[in-house]
C-alpha cells in the first residue's frame, strides 16, 4: 500500500499510540517518549504529503526538518527539566507531582 | 372685606403657633414647681427647651420631669378617684379627679377652685388663642352678614401653590352663602369651646397643648370650608383627621385613648383613601380642582343634563362615590362609623367641637358642595341616601342601650349626620344644611353640657350611676332639656324645624320607605335623647354617697357657654326654617343649590308634580306625625325611666321569640361591627403580615440564600479540577482536542 | 508501550525511530530519512538512554505502568484516530502518479532563501535549548551556596 492514504493512516495510528502512552503512562520519561512519537507521525504525514501531492516543492521536507529540529530542542530541555525533578523528588511517578494543587 | 377673609384662618394659625412655641411657659402647676421660676416669659428658653430633667438637678436638687405628665397614670387615676369601687366601669377617666395633682384632689378641686399650694398655680395659656379665636369669631359674623344679607360672593387668592406643567392650584377662598353658613357654625361653636374648656381643662398639665391643638384644628376646619378647589379642601380635610387624633388622644398615656386616636386616623384614611382619588379623578377627567371651573364643565348654565362632550355620567357617578366614600369615613357614617364613640375618650370639649359641630360636618360640606356632581349622578345620590338612612336607624338602634352618656351623644351625632346624608341624597341640599346648622348648635350644646354634668358629678360617666342632679345643678339641667327637646324634633325648637323638613322632602321626593326609616329613627331618637335626661338628672342619685355632697354646679366659664348656645337651639329653627321648605335659609342657600334642586326627584311622586310646601295637606300631616313621635318617644322614656324602671326588663323578656335578650345584646355590643373589623382587618392583617413574612423569609431569602449554597457547591466541585498533575491537565486538552475535532467532523464538514 | 521495563521502551522507540527512517526512504526523501537517523536515532535516543540512566529509572519494572486515567486515555485516542482516519479515506487527494523525490540542493536552496527566517529562528532555538538544558540539569551546588 504505497498510497497516501495508507501513510496518512499509519501515521495517524502512530499519533493514537503516542497520545495515549502520553496521557496514561506514569513515568516521565515513558511521557517524554510519547511525545517524541507524536511528533515523528507528524513527520511521517508530512513528508507523505510531500512525496504524493503535486505542487509542494519540497515544503513539506523543509517542515519536516524544521519540526526534527524542534523535537530535538524539546526533547532536550525536556529531559533536563525531567531529570532535575526527578532528583528533587526521587520518584519518577508523575502521580507524585502534585504540589500545584492547593 | 377680602383682607378679612384672609385673615379669618390667619388668626388661628398665629395662636397655634404662640401656643405651641410659649405655651409651657405660660402654665405653672403645683407639686414640684415651686422652684425654677417656670412661669412666665423671662425664663431662660434653653431651660424650657431641655425641661426640668438633669438641667435643674444641679440647681435645684430634683429632677423633676413632672411637667411634662399631663395625666396621672391610670393607677393614680383610680387612687384620687372617689369610684374606685367601680373604676372600671369609667368608659374614659376624664374629669377633675383623674388630672389633678393628688394633693389638691379634696373632691372640690373643679374648675374655679384655687388650689391649696404653697405656689399659687396660674394657667395662661388659654388666654391667646381663645382671644383670637374671638377676634376671628367678631370676623366671621362680620363676612356672614355680608354675605347673606348683602349676597356678595368672594373670591380670594393669596398664592400660587402649584404650578407644575397643566396643574395648577392656588391658595384662595371661596366664600358663598354655603360657606357663610358653615362659618357661622363652625366659629360660633369654635369659640364657645374655647371658653369651655378654660374651665373644663383647668389645671390639666397639658393645658397649653390641648389650646394649641384646638387652635390648629380651627385653623384646618377653616381652611376646608374656605378653600375654593378640591386639594385646599383635601388638606384642610387631613388637617382636621390629624387634629382630630391629636386631640382625642391628647391623654396620650392612656392606652384607651391612644387607641382610639389611632382608630379615629385610621378609618378616616380609608375614607380618604376614595376622597383622594374622586380628587383625583376629578382632575384627570376636567382638568381642574377649583370649584367653579369643575362645576362648570360638569353641566351647562341651565338645565341638569350633562355637558355635551364633557364626562359621561358613569364618570361623574364614579367619582361622585368615591368623594362620597371619603364623607363616609369623616363624618362616620355605615361602615366607617367606627371611631366616632370610640372618639369619646377624648375631652368633652373636643366632642364637642369635633365631634358634634365641625369636623364630621366636613362631610356634609364637601358633598353639599359638590352637589353639581351629584346632581349628575342619581346613583349616587341614592347611594348617599340609602346608606344615610341605614346610619341613622342603625346608629339609634344602638344608642338605645349605651350607658356611658356621651356614647349616647355619639351614636346619636352618627344618626344625625346620617340624616343629613339622607337629604342630601334625595336633593334636599338646603334642609339638610339647615339641619347641619341647627344640629351644630345643639348638639355643641348637648355635649357640653355631659361634660358640665361629668364634671359635676366628680368624673362619673355611667349613667346609671347618676339620677337626680337636676336639684344640684339647674343650669346645666335647663339647657340640656332645651338641647334635647330640639334633638328629639319637638316643635319650636330648632330640630323640628330642620329634621322634619328633611323628612318632609324625603316624602315628597318619593322615598316613601326612606321617610318611614326616618320617622322610626326620629321615634328612637327622641326615646333614647330623654331617656339620657331621665336617667341623669331625675329619680335620686344612685352614684356612691360620698360624692354627692360634692356634686356642684360647674363654673361659670362652662355653663355660659351653655347658655349661649341655647338660645340658636330655640331660635334658629323659627328664623330660618319657616315656612317649610320656603324658610329663610332656602332663600340664602338659593345661588348654591339652584342648579341642582330638581335632582333626586322620583318620577310620580310629590314632587315631580310641582306641589310645594302647604300646611294644609301632606306637608302639614308630614309635621304633625313629626312632633307626634317625637311627643310619643319623650312620652315613653318618661314612663319607663321615670314612672316605671322595670318596664325595659319586661319589654326586653317580653319580645316573642325570645329573642329580646339578644337583641338587646346586640345593641349593646354595637351589633358586633367592631367585633367584625377586628377579627378579619386586624387579625387578618397580622396573619397576612405573618403569611407575607414566611414567604419573605422562606421564599425570597430562600432563594437567594439557596444562590449562595449553589455558588458555594459549583466552586467546591470545580475546585476537584485543579489536581495539580500535568497528566490530568493533559487529559484534559485531548478532551478539547476531540471535542474541537468532533464538531469539525459533525458540523462543519 | 506496554513494555513494563523503560529502557525496554526506549529501545523499542529507537527501532520505530529506524523505520521511520526507512519509510521516509521509500517516500523518495532521502536526506530526511539520513536526517531522521542522525537526530532521532543518534542522538535523541542516546539523550533519552543518558536521562534513564541519570535518574536511574533503570531496569526497575514499573510497579503499574498506566495510570488511573488510562481507560478516558484509550477511548479518546481511538476517537481521535477514528475521525482523522475516516476523513482521510474519505478525502480525494488528487495524488501525483509517481512519488516527487527531494532533491538535497532544492532543500539547501529553500532552507536558505524561502525559509531562511525558520532557519535562524531554529538556531536561536537550539542555542536557547542547549542553554536551558545545561542549566537545568546540573547539580545543586550546595559548597557554593553554604559559603
Amino acid at each position: 500500500m504505497a498510497s497516501l492514504p495508507g501513510y496518512l493512516i499509519v501515521s495517524t495510528l502512530l499519533f493514537g499510540i503516542g497520545a495515549f502512552g502520553f496521557l496514561a503512562r506514569r513515568n516521565a520519561i515513558l511521557m517524554l517518549i510519547s511525545i517524541e512519537l507524536m511528533l515523528n507521525s507528524v513527520n511521517l504525514s508530512l513528508v507523505a504529503f510531500n512525496a504524493y501531492i503535486p505542487g509542494a516543492q519540497n515544503a513539506g521536507a523543509v517542515f519536516a526538518l524544521i519540526v526534527m529540529a524542534v523535537a530535538a530542542a524539546e526533547a532536550t530541555v525536556g529531559l533536563a527539566l525531567v531529570i532535575a525533578i526527578i532528583r528533587t523528588r526521587q520518584t519518577p511517578e508523575v502521580d507524585e507531582y502534585h504540589d500545584l494543587r492547593e | 372685606m377680602e383682607l378679612l377673609i384672609a385673615l379669618i384662618p390667619a388668626l388661628p394659625l398665629v395662636g397655634f403657633v404662640y401656643t405651641i412655641l410659649a405655651g409651657p411657659f405660660l402654665d405653672r402647676f403645683p407639686g414640684g414647681h415651686g422652684h425654677g421660676g417656670h412661669g412666665g416669659h423671662d425664663h431662660d428658653p434653653h431651660e424650657g427647651a431641655h425641661g426640668a430633667v438633669g438641667e435643674a438637678a444641679g440647681a435645684h436638687g430634683t429632677v423633676d420631669d413632672s411637667r411634662f405628665h399631663t395625666v396621672p397614670s391610670e393607677e393614680e387615676q383610680r387612687a384620687t378617684s372617689p369610684h374606685a369601687g367601680h373604676a372600671d366601669d369609667l368608659a374614659n377617666s376624664e374629669g377633675a379627679d383623674g388630672v389633678i395633682p393628688a394633693q389638691f384632689a379634696d373632691g372640690r378641686g373643679q374648675a374655679g377652685h384655687a388650689g391649696h399650694g404653697a405656689a399659687a398655680p396660674h394657667h395662661r395659656s388659654w388666654v391667646v388663642p381663645t382671644l383670637l379665636i374671638g377676634v376671628a369669631w367678631v370676623m366671621s359674623m362680620v363676612v356672614f352678614v355680608n354675605v347673606i344679607f348683602g349676597g356678595h360672593t368672594y373670591h380670594v387668592t393669596l398664592y400660587e401653590w402649584i404650578a407644575a406643567g397643566s396643574f395648577h392650584v392656588t391658595i384662595s377662598f371661596l366664600v358663598d352663602q354655603l360657606t357663610a353658613m358653615l362659618l357661622l357654625v363652625v366659629s360660633t361653636v369654635g369659640f364657645l369651646v374655647h371658653v369651655y374648656s378654660i374651665g373644663y381643662m383647668d389645671g390639666d398639665r397639658g393645658m397649653w397643648r390641648f389650646f394649641a391643638y384646638l387652635n390648629l384644628f380651627m385653623l384646618s376646619m377653616l381652611l376646608l370650608i374656605l378653600g375654593d378647589n378640591y386639594l385646599m379642601l383635601y388638606v384642610g380635610w387631613e388637617a382636621v383627621g390629624l387634629c382630630s387624633y391629636a386631640l382625642i388622644g391628647f391623654w396620650y398615656k392612656k392606652p384607651s385613648a391612644a387607641g382610639a386616636a389611632k382608630k379615629a386616623f385610621i378609618v378616616n384614611r380609608v375614607g380618604d383613601l376614595g376622597f383622594s382619588l374622586g380628587v383625583m379623578m376629578i382632575w384627570t377627567t376636567f382638568g381642574t380642582l377649583s370649584f367653579s371651573d369643575v362645576f362648570a364643565k360638569v353641566a351647562p348654565a341651565t338645565g341638569p343634563v350633562l355637558l355635551a362632550g364633557g364626562p359621561s355620567e358613569l364618570t361623574v357617578t364614579i367619582i361622585a362615590l368615591l368623594l362620597f366614600a371619603g364623607a363616609v369615613g369623616k363624618s362616620a357614617q355605615f361602615p366607617l362609623h367606627v371611631w366616632l364613640p370610640d372618639a369619646m375618650e377624648g375631652p368633652t370639649p373636643v366632642s364637642a367641637l369635633i365631634h358634634a359641630a365641625t369636623m364630621v360636618n366636613a362631610g356634609v360640606y364637601m358633598v353639599a358642595r359638590s352637589n353639581p356632581i351629584f346632581a349628575h349622578a342619581p346613583i349616587a345620590m341614592f347611594v348617599v341616601a340609602s346608606i344615610g338612612i341605614f346610619t341613622a336607624i342603625f346608629a339609634a338602634l344602638i344608642a338605645l342601650t349605651q350607658n356611658d352618656i356621651k356614647k349616647v351623644l355619639a351614636y346619636s351625632t352618627v344618626s344625625q349626620l346620617a340624616y343629613m346624608f339622607t337629604g342630601l341624597g334625595v336633593g334636599a341640599w338646603a334642609a339638610a344644611i339647615f339641619h347641619l346648622v341647627s344640629h351644630g348648635f345643639f348638639k355643641g350644646l348637648l355635649f357640653m353640657g355631659s361634660g358640665s354634668v361629668i364634671h359635676g358629678a366628680a368624673g362619673e360617666q355611667d349613667m346609671r350611676y347618676m339620677g337626680g342632679l337636676r336639684a344640684k345643678m339647674r343650669w346645666t339641667y335647663i339647657t340640656m332639656v332645651i338641647g334635647s327637646l330640639a334633638l328629639a324634633g319637638i316643635p319650636i325648637f330648632a330640630g323640628f324645624f330642620s329634621k322634619d323638613e328633611i323628612l318632609g322632602e324625603t316624602f315628597s321626593r318619593g322615598y316613601a320607605i326612606f321617610y318611614l326609616v326616618g320617622i322610626v329613627t326620629a321615634f328612637l331618637t327622641a326615646f333614647y335623647t330623654f331617656r339620657m335626661i331621665y336617667m341623669t338628672f331625675h329619680g335620686s342619685w344612685r352614684g356612691l354617697g360620698t360624692a354627692w355632697h360634692h356634686i356642684h354646679e360647674s363654673a361659670a366659664t362652662m355653663v355660659v357657654p351653655l347658655q349661649i348656645l341655647a338660645v340658636p337651639t330655640i331660635l334658629i329653627g323659627l328664623a330660618l326654617g319657616l315656612p317649610p321648605e320656603g324658610g329663610l335659609i332656602h332663600s340664602w342657600l338659593a345661588p348654591v343649590f339652584e342648579k341642582s334642586e330638581a335632582a333626586g326627584i322620583v318620577a310620580g311622586s310629590l314632587a315631580s308634580a310641582g306641589e310645594g310646601f302647604s300646611f294644609i295637606g301632606i306637608g302639614g300631616l308630614l309635621l304633625l306625625v313629626g312632633a307626634g313621635v317625637g311627643a310619643a318617644g319623650i312620652w315613653l322614656a318618661h314612663r319607663w325611666y321615670v314612672e316605671d324602671p322595670d318596664a325595659p326588663r319586661r319589654f326586653v323578656n317580653a319580645i316573642p321569640l325570645g329573642l329580646g335578650p339578644g337583641m338587646y345584646a346586640a345593641s349593646v355590643n354595637k351589633y358586633y361591627v367592631d367585633d367584625f373589623y377586628q377579627l378579619v382587618f386586624a387579625r387578618g392583617g397580622v396573619l397576612l403580615g405573618n403569611a407575607l413574612w414566611w414567604f419573605d423569609a422562606k421564599v425570597i431569602d430562600g432563594a437567594v440564600n439557596g444562590a449562595a449554597w449553589l455558588a458555594q457547591r459549583i466552586g467546591g466541585g470545580l475546585r476537584k479540577v485543579q489536581t495539580g498533575r500535568i497528566e490530568n491537565y493533559g487529559l484534559g486538552m485531548a478532551a478539547g482536542l476531540v471535542l474541537v475535532l468532533i464538531v469539525y467532523a459533525v458540523v462543519i464538514r | 508501550m506496554t513494555l513494563r521495563n523503560v529502557i525496554h521502551s526506549a529501545v523499542a522507540m529507537m527501532i520505530c525511530f529506524g523505520s521511520l527512517a526507512g519509510m521516509y526512504a521509500l517516500l523518495g526523501a532521502p536526506i530526511i530519512a539520513a536526517a531522521q537517523v542522525l537526530i532521532y536515532l543518534g542522538a535523541i535516543s542516546v539523550l533519552i538512554l543518558f536521562a534513564i540512566m541519570l535518574t536511574q529509572a533503570g531496569d526497575a519494572s514499573l510497579p503499574a505502568p498506566f495510570h488511573r486515567q488510562a481507560p478516558i486515555a484509550v477511548a479518546l485516542a481511538v476517537i481521535v484516530v477514528g475521525l482523522v482516519s475516516w476523513a482521510v479515506v474519505g478525502t480525494d487527494w488528487h495524488v501525483a502518479a509517481t512519488v516527487a523525490t527531494v532533491d538535497i540542493n532544492a532543500i539547501g536552496n529553500l532552507l536558505f532563501t524561502t525559509y531562511a527566517l525558520p532557519f535562524e529562528i531554529i538556531g536561536f532555538l537550539l542555542l536557547a535549548a542547549i542553554i536551558g538544558a545545561i542549566f537545568l540539569a546540573r547539580r545543586p551546588e550546595e559548597d557554593e551556596r553554604a559559603n
